[in-house]
């Protein structure tokens, strides 16, 4: 087992910079997710820990031992491709164990951990098949399988689950997890699904565009997001932004007037320095934090124009102005299109961000 | 349904007569004539007339003979160049790589008789640059079209030259067809290159490789040009003829159709024959 610590790592191709020095400390034991949105640099990452791709800059240690330089094959870690990369002509089996027999492992040990591998996954009976024989979900098995017959201090998953369907997904996600309980060693897990980082992670590393938003724990990202990136790409529904200017600061609270909103005003307390008033700034409000009118302290009135009934929760997607907001409402079966309704925010379940997007609080 | 049917065969149906005409009937024709006398005018029937005379007839076998060697030879050694070759140009390291995916595939567009006359005049015994080079090593220089071997290697060589290139654009689709990742699992499980090459790319690459040997057992078996042209009409004293030579000799020179369609049918069934166990011996065990 191994701690994963990169420090100020760089990634160029030629004159581009994909990744603009990173530092992630991966506890050992730890299941970390990257997740961000597509090319923003979470395989580039990834691959530079397995060894795949050159470090540009920065160091990268596994088990506190420095790995720039060290083979992949000799980093200790087992990684579980996208698109599973099988063996084609080999059987499960085959697969299975092909890195060991190169490698002049004893027949006996390699065997055992075949089998070992095979009960864990449950893929016993799909040994003698191909890879073409089976479906995508028991490839993806013989895929973490041949991770696991390495016995590697740390698993790298690069998207392991793209390709399968909605519920595979979900049942594949619940094996990984029990996977991490089972064999209790670090794995690092790469994702642009914003719900499999949640329900995976111990922590959860947020990409952009080559940088590190924020590093953190699901709730606490979802609860307390650094920037306005972070607020948007944690939570499904995303969260709302309604454009706001400050009118006033009064003690340890400003207030502002929502833009779109027949001028509708929200006092909000903060800890840190109070924005400048006339400045602009974004209120982000979760679909799940509008409340019944009167209910918070600042209402508004929105246009209902579309309704997705789930069964347990609706979502309403309404209009006010040229913003389209996402409101959470408990089976409200009736709602339907061109209502007009009106809902109230809290300050305390709302958050500030300036233009740039950073955090007020 | 039907008739929609009809309308399709009336659009066919140019192609089908031309190639009814053009192709069909030659095979079917070539066939029948080479169950008849065709020394004598009128032609008349005689089945064992031209088979007969194959089965004993040194000269056909001598022609079977060199086309084999030809083929056990030449065939091998060209499609390990061309994998040689594919690989080359599928390394990441080589630069310049249309250029020599050009000059790879450039002996393919090359006239058949200029290439031929620059094989010979490379060959030559007192101007070529063959024993010129050999001479430079220290080596004796080889009367290359006067002796049977080495009149046998130059035409290896020189129809290897001509398709290895060609093989290997086939085989470099298929290499570029591995998808990368399988090689990136294979090196984090600690499979050298020189293993990933033997267990992994050789095996994926069967399938093309067992095409372009089935190809090449079908051009060499119709061997011709180079026989012809660069060792002079299979010199010297028939060493290189082949069964195409034997052929065109018994066809064209002496105007004997009949046996020449008994030949043309033995190397059809032959090439056919060899593809096909060659098919069943790199058939996937399933
Ligand atoms: N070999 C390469 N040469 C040049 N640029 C590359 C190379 N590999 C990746 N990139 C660039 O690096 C950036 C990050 O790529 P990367 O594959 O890490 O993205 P990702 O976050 O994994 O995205 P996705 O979710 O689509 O897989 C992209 O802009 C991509 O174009
Ligand atoms: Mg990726």
């Amino acid at each position: 087992m191994a701690a994963v610590t990169l420090k100020n790592v760089v990634k160029r191709f030629g004159v581009f910079e994909i990744v603009h020095g990173a530092n992630i400390d991966v506890n050992d034991g730890e299941f970390v997710v990257f997740v961000g949105p597509s090319g923003c640099g979470k395989s580039t990452l990834l691959r530079m820990i397995a060894g795949l791709e050159d470090i540009s800059g920065g160091e990268i240690a596994i088990g506190g031992k420095l790995v720039n330089d060290v083979e992949p094959a000799d980093r200790g870690i087992a990684m579980v491709f996208q698109s599973y990369a099988l063996y084609p002509h080999m059987s499960v089996e085959q697969n299975l164990s092909f890195g060991l027999r190169m490698n002049g492992n004893p027949k006996a040990d390699t065997e055992r951990r075949v089998k070992r591998a095979a009960e864990i996954l449950r893929i016993a009976e799909l040994m003698k098949r191909r890879p073409r024989q089976l479906s995508g979900g028991q490839r993806q098995r013989v895929a973490i399988g041949r991770a696991i017959v390495r016995e590697p201090q740390v698993f790298l998953f690069d998207e392991p689950l793209s390709n399968l369907d909605a519920e595979l997904r979900v049942q594949m996600r619940v094996e990984i997890s029990r996977l991490h309980k089972e064999l209790g060693v670090t794995m690092i897990y790469v994702t642009h699904d914003q719900t499999e980082a949640m329900t995976l992670a111990d922590r959860i590393v947020v990409l952009n565009a080559g940088n590190i938003e924020q590093i953190g724990a699901p709730l606490d990202l979802y609860d307390d997001p650094a920037n306005r990136f972070v607020a948007g790409f944690v939570g499904s529904p995303k969260m709302n932004f309604l454009a706001a200017q400050v009118v006033g600061n009064d003690g340890n609270a400003t207030v502002v007037e929502l833009a779109n909103h027949g001028g509708a005003r929200l006092r909000k307390p903060l800890s840190g320095a109070p924005p400048a008033v006339g400045a602009e700034v974004v209120l982000g409000v979760r679909p799940e934090h509008f409340f019944e009118a009167g209910e918070g302290d600042c209402d508004i009135a929105v246009k209902a124009d579309v309704a997705e009934h789930l069964g347990s929760v609706s979502y309403i997607y309404a209009n006010a102005g040229p913003e389209e907001l996402i409101i959470e409402r408990e089976a409200s079966r009736q709602r339907a299109t061109g209502d007009h309704m009106v809902v109230s925010i809290k300050a305390g379940q709302s958050l500030l961000f300036d233009k740039s997007g950073a955090r007020i609080r | 349904m039907r008739y929609q049917n009809a309308t399709a065969y009336r659009f066919l149906a140019p192609y089908l007569l031309i190639f009814s005409i053009f192709w069909l009937w030659p095979i079917i024709s070539s066939f029948l004539i080479s169950f008849q006398a065709t020394r004598t005018v009128p032609w008349r029937f005689a089945p064992t007339f031209n088979w007969g005379r194959l089965i004993g007839d040194p000269a056909f076998f001598n022609a079977l003979k060199n086309t084999l060697l030809i083929l056990v030879i030449q065939v091998p050694v060209m499609i390990t160049l061309a994998i040689v070759m594919a690989v080359l140009l599928n390394s990441p390291l080589l630069k310049a790589r249309g250029l020599f995916r050009f000059a790879f595939f450039a002996p393919v567009v090359v006239g058949e008789v200029a290439y031929s006359a620059v094989f010979r005049l490379m060959f030559n015994l007192d101007y070529g640059i063959i024993n010129k080079l050999l001479n430079s090593v220290g080596l004796p220089r080889i009367d290359w079209f006067s002796n049977v071997t080495p009149a046998m290697a130059v035409i290896m060589i020189a129809v290897s030259w001509r398709w290895a290139g060609y093989n290997a654009i086939i085989l470099l689709a298929g290499l570029q067809s591995i998808p990368q990742d399988v090689y990136e699992a294979a090196t984090l499980d600690r499979v050298s290159k020189l293993k990933q090459f033997f267990y992994i790319t050789l095996p994926l690459l069967k399938p093309i490789i067992v095409f372009c040997a089935v190809l090449s057992i079908i051009g060499t078996m119709q061997l011709f040009t180079e026989p012809f042209l660069i060792t002079e009409r299979g010199g010297p004293g028939g060493g290189t003829e082949t069964l195409g030579l034997l052929l065109y000799r018994q066809g064209f020179k002496s105007l004997n159709f009949g046996y020449a369609s008994a030949i043309a049918y033995t190397m059809a069934g032959l090439a056919i024959a060899i593809s096909l166990v060659q098919l069943w011996l790199t058939r996937d065990p399933k």
